[in-house]
């Protein structure tokens, strides 16, 4: 469970969270959405100590991520991460990015961390490209590489950053069919994502956040059909159109 | 037309081998002390960046051969010893061209994306695996050409410990030149020498850039 309390957050003299509160309970997949500027990003980067925030508190699975006596290192483990850009180091093939974690923070064998990320390569559907570099690789097949790192950990909660909005059209669907997988299998799951077909097949809920608020929370059904705010309205048919 | 050359071969090669010991040195010591200084130069602690910002912008500016006789000659008042040239350049060099190399190691970390250094650490490695397999790797092969430009200025300045006396090529030839007084065919070699050797230095650079970009992998 992922526990936001009256979390806020400035850039200098700009608030970019305001007072937010949710609970991503578990096995839920949520998915934010909100115009670009919104605090969404920022707020997914709060969730796993990547960025800091002023006030408030978040706790993930019970263990309060802004206090200074958390290992933020091992809690960070339990959650894995998918960015915009994929990310991958670039100096390494598929298989060492993913095995590199395994190797030095589980402290696996070379052997047992190839092993596990071979499994995960063959779930994302791209085995023959392990030891590939991802220049060689599709933005598609570098984002399937990127997800597949971060199960590498065997996270409990995953956090996808705009996972498909750097890719061509005819790529979205692969990494996307990888998500929709993982989120029937149970994971706990916050994406910031403006795919609302994904939304409508599995997320549990949809948060709509703008200018640092969370405006609206509800099921797919309840945001789609019957939006409370004009803000919500307002993006609604911007996205559909 | 070399003749005194030849006749001195051996001492002069004697002293090529000090300028090339004492190049290894300054590069085995400056290489890694300026990766350190470059990390420094974008630490967000200020009790580390501004002291190595103080150190890199002090040493940048002031010339090499002042802090070359500054080690030299101050060193043995503070400590009381007297100190062989030798270390005493080692030191020198190191402690000069670490600011350069930490200039251009900086460049290199400030090359890599905030959120690459973020997708290491949201697999749980803590900074200094990050460094020590992303940032410090990533940062070595995109500033490869800069680090080989870099150390073949370091060999050419290791000529100035002539002035403390340290028996290197430049001061041997100076020695055999006023034995034999063949000033310009002596040092005519010596800049020949220096030549072949930077040169062949700057097409290995060349080549290392042309093959990291035929082989995209940064």
């Amino acid at each position: 469970m992922i526990e936001i309390k009256n979390v806020s957050k400035w850039f200098g003299d700009f608030q970019v969270l305001k007072n937010i509160n949710e609970v991503i309970r578990q096995n839920q997949t949520v998915v934010v959405c909100g115009p670009s500027g919104s605090g969404k990003s920022t707020l997914l980067r709060c969730i796993n100590g990547l960025e800091p925030f002023q006030q408030g508190e978040i706790i993930v699975g019970g263990v309060k991520v802004n206090d200074p006596k958390t290992n933020i290192y091992k809690l960070r483990q339990k959650i894995g991460m998918v960015f915009q850009r994929f990310e991958l180091y670039p100096h390494m093939t598929a298989l060492q990015n993913i095995t590199l974690a395994p190797i030095k923070v589980l402290k696996l064998s070379k052997k047992e961390a190839e092993e596990r990320a071979m499994k995960l390569l063959e779930r994302v559907g791209i085995p023959e490209k392990a030891n590939e570099y991802p220049a060689n690789l599709s933005g598609g097949q570098q984002q399937r590489v990127a997800i597949a790192r971060a199960l590498a950990m065997e996270p409990e909660y995953m956090l996808f950053d705009e996972p498909t909005s750097a890719l061509d059209p005819e790529m979205i669907k692969e990494v996307l069919d990888v998500m929709i997988d993982l989120a029937k299998e149970g994971m706990t799951m916050l994406c910031v994502t403006h795919e609302m077909g994904f939304a409508r097949e599995v997320a549990d809920e949809i948060l709509f956040m703008d200018y640092g608020q969370i405006v609206e929370r509800g099921t797919y059904e309840e945001f789609f059909k019957n939006p409370k705010t004009e803000r919500a309205k307002d993006f609604i048919s911007h996205i559909l159109h | 037309m070399f003749d005194a050359v030849f006749r001195n071969f051996s001492f002069l090669m004697g002293g090529l081998l000090i300028t090339f010991k004492l190049a290894a040195c300054a590069l085995a010591g400056g290489i890694p002390l300026g990766i350190l200084v470059g990390l420094g130069r974008i630490s967000k602690n200020k009790w580390i960046y501004y002291p190595v910002t103080y150190y890199v912008n002090f040493i940048r500016n002031i010339p090499l051969i002042l802090v070359i006789f500054w080690f030299y000659f101050v060193m043995p008042i503070i400590t009381g010893s007297s100190i062989d040239p030798f270390p005493s350049a080692v030191v020198s060099f190191i402690v000069f061209e670490a600011t350069y190399f930490g200039e251009i190691f900086r460049a290199g970390y400030q090359s890599i994306s905030k959120d690459l250094v973020n997708a290491a650490f949201a697999t749980g490695l803590t900074y200094s695996q990050t460094v020590r397999y992303i940032t410090v790797p990533i940062a070595f092969r995109r500033m490869m050409p800069s680090l080989i430009t870099q150390s073949i200025v370091t060999l050419q300045d290791t000529s100035l410990a002539f002035v403390i006396g340290l028996p290197e090529l430049v001061r041997r030839a100076s020695i055999v030149d006023n034995l034999e007084v063949r000033s310009i065919q002596l040092f005519g070699f010596v800049a020949i020498t220096f030549f072949i050797i930077c040169y062949t230095g700057s097409k290995i650079s060349r080549y290392y850039e042309e093959k990291v970009r035929k082989a995209n992998i940064l």
